[in-house]
């Protein structure tokens, strides 16, 4: 049984039927995406398993327990946190109060101060911006900030929503490389990404997405070598 | 070729004279009209030296009182601003409920005889009554009447808010009648004392430092505190809070009862000040501290706290200063003008407030 499964859910922002019935899913310690262009349904997707959106009709499951229904706090309590499109940190909070806040539904101190200490490690650029006030930072730091406030809440799985958006070519190979280095830490991965060859390229699973349905799955590589991907999103 | 020639001299462009339209007109008579009559006034006034600095003294004195009592109503205002993104025309109201509450204990206290022989533990039973009173009734409204509206957009949840103002007065009203009562006026309040060598009454120095320390505690909740920092993420984006696992309804209750705790205090300082209870006691000192949070920025906490202050300081200083100079007879009369007037310059020439960012800016 995958860790998260969606089966078949219809997503509507009023009359408009965002997602035609889309079903995915995600096998413990796996690295999955989904790409796709702009419009195609990848964020409400994404939204919907939070609970920002609810499904019309479909289920959203995690280790077969339903969230339907469930409102956002109690899903991320389960251990869906999501990093946002756009990254969304808190630009008012420090960096030490943003780590913190992706801390919220633990209460074990000693877990939460050492995985602050892993996030350090893991993100050394951030020890000495603690205090700061984290919409002083660039992009790229904003970026790490969003990932390490999201990981602080242990999550059974990590859903990032274009993590690579508006960062410079250097820091988008950072991001995929720290990608990659949590999942082999053994953290869950849904990835959504517009640059669909860096995410297939590390993806052990893929969906490709346009307008509101899935057209296409298939694993990272073969996806990356399909004549009709290359067509549409690899040029 | 003239535009050149113009910014090279430092005169204004002929283009941006040209977009110089009637509205433009009339705002910049309105500054000049408010800058004449404060600078006018103020000359005039020290220059009739009508006033002795003891007076001036007590003017101020009365101005930070009274600014300590909006700042804390202000605090309410911006608090549940920050988080809903709505005014809370209720909360004068709820301020007015604090009030009532600490002055049905004081009255008892004093025919008891409590309140002369114990004051401390008096006003610490007072300020407790007022505060749980005040903070339930917010946290209720909240629930019955704000809930159910938070994902309307529009105009519904602000008439809603008035509704709550009204219905709170009415029930009041019904329940304790529209009579102004007399709030006890024990002797150890009334005492002056000595500051800097001009004589205060005790009051003043009771409310000033009560209402300092009480910020502080608030301010300290909202800065240490986990759901402190949760407040302050969930005013700065919902959803994403909520993704971390914030309960939103938690903090929104969390927030209504801090403003109602503080809206408790303000009304049992209110009432100490002028010693009356009323039904309707609410409604001025709401409105005007609602005025304080949007000077200060609304949704800013220090911004609450600085507008409460400055306004009280200009209602008390501002007539004598400005309006006694211009030859303006009984200037304590326009004290509400000059609130007021404030009021609408801030939301006419810097809606952001002194430490509020600009709306557009928030909503990206």
């Amino acid at each position: 049984m995958a860790l998260l499964e969606i089966d078949d859910i219809h997503v509507f922002y009023d009359k408009i039927e965002a997602l035609k019935g889309v079903s995915i899913a995600v096998d413990e310690k796996q690295i999955v995406t989904l790409v796709g262009a702009n419009g195609a349904g990848k964020t409400t997707t994404l939204r919907a398993i939070s609970g920002i959106l609810h499904p019309r009709a479909g289920e959203i499951r995690l280790g077969g327990e339903s969230l339907a229904d469930l409102p956002p706090h109690e899903i991320a309590g389960m251990g869906v946190v999501q990093v946002p499109e756009g990254r969304r940190i808190f630009a008012r909070l420090t960096v030490d109060e943003n780590l913190q806040m992706g801390a919220f539904s633990r209460n074990d101190r000693r877990a939460i101060a050492e995985d602050k200490e892993r996030m350090l490690a893991l993100f050394p650029r951030l020890k000495e911006r603690l205090k700061q006030v984290a919409g002083t930072l660039s992009g790229g730091e904003q970026q790490m900030v969003a990932t390490a406030r999201a990981l602080m809440a242990r999550p059974r799985i990590l859903l990032m929503d274009e993590p690579s958006m508006g960062l410079s070519p250097v820091m988008v190979e950072h991001v995929f490389e720290t990608i990659r280095a949590i999942n082999q830490q053994g953290v869950t991965i849904l990835l959504v990404e517009q640059n669909a060859l860096m995410a297939l390229g590390i993806a052990d699973f893929g969906y490709v997405m346009e307008s509101g349905r899935i057209v296409l799955t298939g694993r990272g590589q073969d996806l990356l070598e399909d004549e009709n991907v290359q067509r549409a999103y690899l040029g | 070729m003239t535009d050149v020639v113009a910014s090279r001299i430092g005169l204004p462009k002929l283009s941006s004279l040209a977009r110089f339209t009637f509205v433009d007109v009339i705002l910049w008579a309105l500054r000049l009209a408010v800058v004449i009559v404060v600078v006018g006034g103020t000359i005039g006034t020290l220059l009739k030296g009508r006033y002795a600095a003891a007076q001036w003294f007590d003017l101020v004195m009365f101005g930070l009182t009274i600014g300590s009592v909006y700042a804390l109503i202000a605090l309410g205002y911006t608090m549940v601003y920050g988080v809903l993104r709505l005014i809370n025309f209720a909360h004068g109201d709820i301020t007015m409920t604090g009030a009532f509450a600490g002055y049905f204990l004081a009255s008892s206290f004093d025919r008891s005889g409590l309140l002369d022989r114990s004051p401390i533990l008096a006003m610490a039973g007072i300020l407790a009554l007022a505060i749980v009173t005040s903070t339930t009734i917010a946290v209720l409204t909240e629930r019955i009447a704000y809930r159910p509206f938070r994902h309307v957009r529009g105009f519904a949840p602000l008439i809603c808010a008035i509704g709550v103002s009204f219905f709170l007065e009415q029930t009041f009203r019904g329940l304790f009648g529209p009579s102004i009562r007399s709030y006890p006026d024990p002797k150890w309040q009334r005492a002056a004392i000595d500051v800097l060598g001009f004589s205060v009454p005790r009051v003043d120095i009771i409310v000033i430092a009560l209402a300092v320390v009480a910020m502080l505690v608030l301010y300290v909740i909202i800065q240490r505190t986990k759901m402190g920092t949760a407040m302050r993420a969930v005013s700065e984006d919902t959803d994403a809070a909520a993704m971390m696992g914030v309960d939103v309804n938690k903090v929104v209750v969390f927030t209504f009862a801090l403003g109602g705790a503080m809206a408790g205090i303000a009304g049992v300082f209110y009432a100490f000040v002028f010693k009356q209870v009323y039904f309707f006691m609410g409604f001025t000192p709401g409105i005007k501290a609602f005025g304080a949070a949007v000077l200060g920025g609304i949704g800013s906490v220090p911004g609450a706290m600085i507008g409460g202050f400055f306004l009280g300081l200009v209602e008390s200083v501002g007539p004598a200063l400005f309006l006694d100079g211009i030859g303006i007879p009984a200037p304590y009369q326009l004290r509400d003008l000059i609130a007021f007037t404030l009021l609408i310059m801030v939301l006419i020439f810097r809606p952001h407030g002194i430490l509020g960012e600009r709306m557009a800016k928030k909503r990206a």
